[in-house]
């Protein structure tokens, strides 16, 4: 525990054990929780070994025997693996382009909507559905968009003809982002109106005594002063790019996108849980994979943000 | 929020006109498919196959929902789901709510080390097959207590929280310790009655989670018998639909109606909206201390 024993004056271990002891109550109140975090992460996390073992279901996963790399020489060898990862940051890099900028140009929209009470209505609206599950949202979606539903008979009604928005592999990346944004622009935009609501006034009130219009005083106040903001929210969005979204993909898959689907998260349900023979030592194989690539993720967005002076992950509790 | 100052240029223009209604128009995109899930799931059959475009009920019934509670998987779902509640949220917020309260302390040997041994867990973690062979070699699959134990603190939550404690003036804590009192008697008596909004929202974030709970149980809980209300609405819309997207010609094969459907989902989205005002109070408050701070 005496991790801070790096000062010129070393504390000795009776001090320090001194000082344990004085703050006995501290530990104690914090005690279940650290045994959680190592029942339940840390655990875990050890169990990552078992990509290095073959996994014997009478042996579990700590006892079953080494052997070394080869689950990750099948996994490199795996084109279903590599086609998922391919797959993975395609999907969430488009969310990057297509659906991160959609929060930021609601909560613009919303700032310069000079209705009041309207203003309060619209954005109760469209925060709802941030805390409906997925299921429910995927539900729903699917009820609207098929055959029966209301927008093909909207389109039948106009004379078009029906589309197959469920089955078809086309639109299923398309509506992924769209449903994202359906699901999540509002919420994501609550943080950009907090930050044009700290914006200082003056600076508007100054552009109006020059002339400014209000589409110069979105591009040249609002805009620069929430750029911090966006930029933040999008290295930590861009830090997600491999874990994002399985919640969703998996609730709006079906037997007809199946091939398109596939991310890595899918990929490892379907090799761990939906398969007639799971071979848990590779399926730990691929989550070791994903959890350090994340971790590189993270890390890297956690440094640029901290280089561009936000708090990043870490925040500033040290 | 957007406090301009209402003396410059407020009338109303074209540009206005025009943000507003295309503003309208996204809430409606929102709105009007829920209308449509309630107006089915209100309306028989028939009326629904008749009118393409429902938005309210046209012959309104009750015949979808006696149906569906007949079915029973729905009052299974709301039991698990309720028995879940019960079980995972005093949970989560105990450890959350403890574990916040020893890291806001000061002073102490082995909190920096503390601090990064929880925050790595938000960077790293050992994914789904870990943790699900970890539940399992502790004997808890089969069993929701696997579920609530396997999200008992979400570390995000908890770093809000902690925020919050340490933004409390110190000599507070430091006058109580001095009357000695106890650790527990100063974050019950003194810390907890002055972080009510903290609490609040992070009891309404940790509910919506579990209420909407689905893929560790649908991994660790494989029993019709003990099947949350989200999983329990999954059975029963995804599976029927999805085979329904497959055909070409609409074959009626399967067991239930959209209607039905429909209902299911209204039963599983009403508690949301029942806690949606509360949300609505608090949910600002808990993005503003945690996301950006």
């Amino acid at each position: 525990m005496a991790k801070n024993t790096t000062g010129v004056k070393k504390p000795t271990f009776k001090k320090t054990m001194k000082e344990v002891a004085r703050f006995k109550g501290v530990y104690l109140i914090m005690l279940p929780a650290i045994i959680w975090y190592i029942l339940f992460s840390y655990v875990p996390m050890a169990g990552l070994s078992l990509a290095f073992k073959s996994y014997k279901a009478k042996l579990g996963i700590w006892g079953s025997p080494f052997t070394g790399f080869s689950h990750f020489e099948k996994l490199f060898q795996d084109p279903r693996f590599i086609d998922s990862v391919i797959r993975t940051l395609k999907i969430n890099g488009g969310r990057l382009i297509l659906t991160f900028p959609c929060a930021i140009i609601l909560a613009l929209l919303l700032n310069e909507l000079r209705v009041g009470r309207l203003k309060k209505v619209l954005q109760v609206t469209f925060t709802f559905p941030h805390f409906l599950s997925w299921v429910i949202i995927a539900s729903i979606i699917t009820n609207v968009l098929s055959f029966d539903g209301i927008v093909n008979s909207a389109i039948d009604l106009l004379g078009g003809e029906y589309v197959n928005f469920i089955g078809n592999a086309k639109l299923f990346v398309p509506l992924v982002y769209i449903t994202e944004v359906w699901k999540g622009a509002g919420w994501s935009s609550i943080i950009y109106m907090a930050a044009i609501a700290g914006i200082d006034q003056e600076q508007f009130e100054a552009a109006d005594i020059d002339g400014a219009s209000r589409w110069d005083k979105v591009w040249r106040i609002t805009l620069p002063s929430i750029l911090p903001t966006i930029i933040i929210m999008f290295i930590l969005a861009a830090g997600n790019v491999m874990t994002k979204g399985f919640d969703q993909i998996f609730n709006m898959n079906n037997a007809a996108v199946q091939k398109v689907s596939q991310t890595l998260d899918m990929y490892i349900y379907n090799v761990t849980f939906n398969a007639k023979k799971t071979d848990f030592g590779y399926s730990t194989a691929i989550s070791m994979f994903r959890s350090v690539v994340n971790l590189i993720f993270l890390i890297a967005a956690n440094t640029i943000t901290k280089k561009l002076g936000g708090n990043g992950l870490m925040g500033g509790n040290d | 929020m957007g406090k301009h100052k209402k003396n410059y240029k407020m009338r109303f223009q074209w540009p206005d006109a025009i943000m507003l209604a295309v503003l309208v128009v996204l809430a409606l995109l929102i709105v009007l498919p829920f209308l449509n899930v309630i107006a089915i799931s209100f309306t028989t059959p028939k009326a629904y196959a008749d009118t393409p475009l429902l938005l309210f009920p046209k012959v309104f019934t009750w015949e979808n929902y006696e149906t569906l509670f007949q079915d029973g998987r729905i009052l299974i779902g709301y039991r698990t789901s309720g028995k879940f509640l019960l079980m995972a949220m005093p949970m989560n917020m105990f450890l959350t709510t403890t574990i916040a309260y020893g890291l806001s302390r000061s002073g102490y040997p082995g909190r920096r080390f503390l601090l990064k041994f929880v925050v790595f867990t938000m960077l790293f973690s050992g994914g789904i097959v870990p943790l699900y062979l970890t539940i399992k070699s502790y004997g808890l699959i089969g069993s929701m207590w696997g579920v609530a134990l396997s999200e008992g603190i979400n570390t995000f939550y908890m770093i809000i929280m902690l925020n919050f404690f340490q933004s409390l003036p110190e000599s507070l804590v430091e006058s109580a310790k001095l009357d000695g009192a106890g650790e527990y008697k100063i974050l019950w008596k003194i810390v907890l009655p002055l972080s009510k909004p903290v609490i609040s929202t992070v009891f309404l974030y940790y509910l919506v989670d579990r209420w909407n709970e689905w893929y560790n149980a649908m991994i660790m809980v494989r029993d019709t018998q003990n099947t949350p209300l989200q999983l329990v609405l999954r059975n029963i819309v995804l599976d029927s639909q999805n085979l329904d997207n497959i055909m070409t010609e609409s074959v009626e094969i399967f067991t239930f109606s959209a209607g039905i459907k429909m209902g299911a989902v209204v039963v599983t989205v009403i508690p949301v909206m029942c806690i949606y005002p509360f949300l609505q109070k608090y949910f600002t408050k808990g993005i503003m201390l945690g996301a950006v701070k």
